[in-house]
């Protein structure tokens, strides 16, 4: 078989494809969007997931609410809903507001600082979970441990088994933190690359 | 007009162009579908930076094999090149065409044996490119992209010969 039968297929299937034009406007411009949008694809899965498990909990401590017998079980009770319930919000909500930033709309630099804005607050919002998660951590063991054994910390203390329990918790809470920190400022920063690209 | 207009008629207008450039340095549809997505987006992050030097479709071909060139170093590439090829087939529903179909499935695994730069030559040789174009996208020089063809030319028709 010689090149020039080859290219003979090549040409038939050039001339198909001419008169073909499956593409809309819409399928288009969707096909750009969407590249940007599914860079947040995966963080939003593991963001939706862990706010179920955030108000599984605070569902189950609503429930539970009136065991709680004493001021300070019930502050920390107040505090446990709190964090358990607006955090996540603010956090989906900011990887919302990310997610639908029109990159078709306005110029680079109107997109760039809109997405800077954005960013900026996500991590925000990422730091202060970290910090409020550790502290979280005090006030919603002993809600946790009232409601689940009617055990007052408080009164009874804890056993040692239980603060090397509580000791290795924080330490891997911890780790954890750090590297999902690090796994956002990632994933914010290729995003943003995308967006410098476009200058 | 609008740039997204502007923008949406330039894809529209060349999406052949695309599904060729895609098709070639992609294994099976799907791939051939991601890339295809990532060039246009590519070429819409440019598209402000278009300053009509050259023909829109010379930066076009030039965007997509770009694109291509990295998507391909960031997947393994796979030998095996009949899935993209019975996937350009459907595409182009021409049908009942053995002859036609049989050298085209030739044709895609011929140029998956070339290198990278070796096969976007090649395909834009089939697309009826002189050398001085294929020089301008490719970034080689005109002599250089001459004397290349001829190789790769005669290596391809070594590859049919033994067919």
């Amino acid at each position: 078989m010689e090149l020039e039968e080859l290219q003979s297929a090549w040409s038939q299937m050039s001339n198909e494809l001419e008169h073909q034009k499956k593409l809309t406007n819409e399928i288009i411009l969707n096909m750009t969007k969407e590249k940007y949008r599914n860079k947040f694809k995966t963080v939003t899965a593991y963001e939706t997931l862990g706010a179920c498990v955030c108000f599984c909990i605070a569902m189950l401590f609503l429930v539970k609410f009136g065991e709680l017998d004493t001021w300070y079980l019930q502050l920390c009770g107040i505090l446990s809903l709190s964090y358990l319930i607006i955090l996540p919000i603010l956090i989906l909500k900011a990887l919302r507001k990310i997610k639908t930033l029109n990159i078709l709309k306005g110029t680079y630099k109107d997109n760039l600082s809109h997405f800077i804005k954005a960013k900026n607050r996500l991590l925000q919002l990422q730091q202060i979970g970290m910090g409020v998660g550790f502290l979280g951590l005090f006030f919603i063991l002993p809600v946790f441990s009232k409601i689940s054994s009617n055990k007052n910390i408080f009164q009874v203390g804890l056993k040692t088994e239980q603060l090397v329990l509580l000791s290795i918790t924080l330490i891997v809470t911890a780790v954890f933190c750090i590297w999902a920190y690090k796994g956002y400022l990632r994933l914010t920063k290729s995003a943003q690359e995308l967006l410098k690209d476009m200058e | 007009m609008p740039k997204e207009a502007l923008f949406t008629d330039l894809i529209r207008e060349h999406q052949g162009l695309l599904f060729k450039v895609t098709s070639i340095y992609t294994d099976n549809k799907q791939d051939q579908e991601d890339l295809f997505q990532e060039v246009v987006y590519q070429l819409w992050k440019y598209f402000d930076s278009f300053r009509n030097e050259s023909k829109i479709s010379t930066w076009m071909y030039r965007v997509g094999m770009n694109t291509a060139i990295t998507h391909l170093k960031r997947k393994r590439r796979r030998p095996d090149s009949i899935s993209i090829a019975d996937t350009v087939i459907k595409e182009t529903d021409i049908t009942k065409d053995e002859i036609y179909e049989e050298r085209l499935r030739l044709l895609y695994r011929q140029l998956k044996q070339l290198n990278t730069l070796d096969m976007g030559l090649i395909f834009l040789l089939l697309e009826g490119k002189r050398y001085k174009e294929i020089a301008e996208i490719t970034g080689l020089e005109a002599s250089n992209v001459g004397t290349r063809i001829s190789r790769i030319k005669k290596k391809l028709k070594t590859n049919m010969n033994k067919l």
